[in-house]
């Protein structure tokens, strides 16, 4: 508001300090807010403006979800050149639907890792205080940061699907013809992919609302991801009926996966020999919104009143 | 609701409860442009009060209104308003301008004035020269710099500032009690300080609010008050006693300060027993002179007189 005038007898010239100036523009409001939340929670996830060491963990896994697509494009191309087209077909080549049973725990570690980083720091560091006294509730606060995880999985997810995808067709002696057949499998790929960021993003973030601390709370989910597995699997083969297969859906990894080939419309190799396979479409169905839905209302209960 | 343009927070017979915990008991007050202190001990009712105004409590009753509007009505009355906490709560990995900046943008501003308000806003708390180093890095003055220019990024109306210069040294308290002044005199944004440092207060409020136990005990300009309890501090190189003697004689209230002795309210009949009593007691005067009474003399009376239990 006020400024003063200082003459610099030196370079004969003046320097107008123009002091403090009111903003008097347009204020965005609580969308502007909520997309600033959500800005930096990508940046965050990614380690996007931040040293080095911030990127090498999310950048691995990305790298290492491309790389996998890669080479079954390599593997599916190898394989049309040196055995023929008509071998390649017979050998039935791990595909779209077999790409997220093979990345599977590698998503799970990654989203155990990564999304903590999203709201456990906020609360440690107390920012999140600085956050609720601005035109943003809690609820606000919360959804822009699932959005912000979410899209960032949903992009290592289905940019891979994308690279299988052209990589294959590329890999067709008539590249054409492959995408006429297969275009299905683009919004299969994306529905499946959507089942899989979903899930992992709702049950991390819901685990990391429990803790301030980043390391105990990536260390409880990989615990729940990876453990589960092989202890439910055990347990479900020594028991016969109804008791098996309700304790096979317990297996953490294969909830979303059921789910992907109900997309699909194919069961997988791993999948068949579960005892859960035997229920019905539509229980996977649910029992895939349970633990997806849940998580992310509790994730919802839990911040819509938090308050500095 | 209309308010006048000099009423930014309005508190009409406002009562707060959590649980069996009485936190406000029916306090009315105004608070308009300038700097005003909000004083009261631990559990007064200052941090409820800032709540409700923030829009982050809702009242039990009464109103509450900031800006002309219900303070607990709308989400968007807080782009605003701007908040400086007492405890830490700054990202350590982020550098202040991009801190800043961030926080205006959830204010509500475009990115690119966020930007550009981040700068003005560091360069005019005095921290330009650091903004681009990790504010993990900082020392405690000028985290709490940080933290004023957090408040002040987006340009609000008003902002509380919650007990500001709590943990600086003399220096750092001084330069954070600078920048408060400047708040409001250069940037024209107006304060709400609360603190338990009566000579914080004293020395940069214009007025003060001063709760106790959840009710408001005082109100008005910090000048009326130190002007309004003026005493008389007399000093003598001998015979002390006898002056005191000599002037209750003359029906004047003294106290032995230690050192001297205070005379309240003292009127033109007063100097002149003074003088009698000076000649009486053939006490040599060394100094003679008024003394305003700081405000945590006279917070301290009203809290005496005020009754305690509040469930």
């Amino acid at each position: 508001m006020r400024g003063t005038l200082r003459h610099d007898a030196a370079s004969g010239g003046t320097v107008f300090d123009i002091g403090y100036q009111s903003y008097t523009g347009r204020r965005e409001g609580r969308n502007r807010g909520r997309l600033a939340v959500f800005k930096n929670g990508v940046r965050t996830a990614l380690g996007l403006g931040r040293g080095a060491r911030a990127k090498i963990l999310p950048w691995s896994f990305v790298t290492l979800l491309m790389g996998i697509a890669l080479v079954m494009v390599l593997i599916a191309g190898a394989t049309q050149r040196m055995a023929g087209p008509g071998v390649a077909a017979v050998l039935n080549l791990p595909s779209h639907a077999d790409y997220y049973r093979i990345v599977a725990v590698i998503i799970f570690v990654f989203a155990a890792l990564v999304a903590p980083e999203l709201l456990c720091r906020d609360r440690r560091e107390r920012t999140i205080s600085l956050y609720l006294v601005r035109p943003l509730t809690g609820t606000d606060y919360v959804f822009a940061r699932y959005a912000a995880f979410l899209t960032v999985v949903l992009a290592a997810v289905w940019i891979p699907q994308i690279i299988l995808f052209f990589g294959l067709a590329i890999d067709d002696p008539a590249p054409g013809k492959y995408l006429a057949a297969h275009w299905r499998d683009v919004p299969r790929f994306l529905l499946a992919g959507l089942v899989m960021a979903t899930y992992t993003t709702g049950l991390a973030l819901l685990t990391a609302s429990f803790t301030n601390r980043r390391a105990y709370a990536s260390v409880f989910l990989v615990g729940l991801f990876v453990i589960t597995a092989p202890f439910t699997a055990g347990l479900a083969r020594m028991l016969d009926g109804p008791a098996g297969q309700w304790l096979s859906m317990f297996d953490l990894t294969n909830i979303p996966l059921y789910v992907n080939d109900i997309i699909f419309g194919e069961v997988s190799k791993v999948m068949q020999n579960a005892p859960a396979r035997q229920l019905s479409e539509t229980v996977h169905i649910g029992w895939y919104l349970a633990w997806t839905l849940l998580p992310a209302a509790g994730l919802w209960w839990r911040y819509r009143r938090m308050s500095p | 609701m209309t308010h006048a343009p000099d009423e930014l927070l309005v508190a009409d017979r406002l009562t707060k409860r959590y649980g069996r915990l009485l936190a406000l008991d029916n306090v009315s007050f105004t608070i308009g442009n300038g700097i005003t202190g909000l004083l009261g001990e631990n559990g007064a009712g200052k941090s409820t009060a800032i709540r409700i105004f923030l829009g982050l409590a809702a009242p039990t009753s009464g109103s509450a209104t900031a800006l002309g509007r219900d303070a607990s009505a709308s989400v968007e009355l807080r782009a605003r308003l701007g908040y400086m906490p007492e405890h830490d709560c700054l990202p350590s990995h982020l550098s202040a301008a991009e801190f800043l900046t961030h926080m205006a943008e959830v204010s509500g501003l475009p990115p690119v004035t966020a930007r550009t308000r981040a700068a003005d806003t560091l360069r005019h708390t005095g921290l330009f020269e650091e903004r681009y180093r990790p504010i993990g890095g900082y020392s405690t003055g000028m985290k709490q710099r940080v933290k004023l220019a957090q408040a002040l990024v987006h340009d609000p109306a008003f902002v509380f500032l919650d007990e500001p210069t709590a943990g600086l040294d003399p220096v750092g308290r001084e330069e954070m009690l600078s920048l408060i002044r400047k708040t409001y005199r250069d940037f024209g944004i107006s304060v709400l300080m609360s603190s338990h440092l009566m000579a914080d207060v004293e020395r940069t409020c214009d007025r003060i609010v001063v709760f106790q136990g959840g009710r408001l005990v005082q109100s008005g300009e910090v000048d009326r008050f130190t002007s309004d309890t003026e005493t008389v501090f007399l000093e003598v190189d001998r015979n002390r006693e006898q002056l005191a003697a000599a002037l209750q004689r003359r029906g004047v209230a003294v106290t032995d300060v230690g050192g001297g002795l205070t005379i309240e309210g003292p009127d033109e009949s007063v100097y002149d027993a003074i003088r009698d009593a000076l000649v009486e007691a053939e006490a040599p005067l060394r100094r003679m002179a008024p003394r305003r009474r700081a405000l945590t003399e006279l917070f301290d009376a009203a809290a005496a007189a005020l009754p305690t239990g509040r469930n």
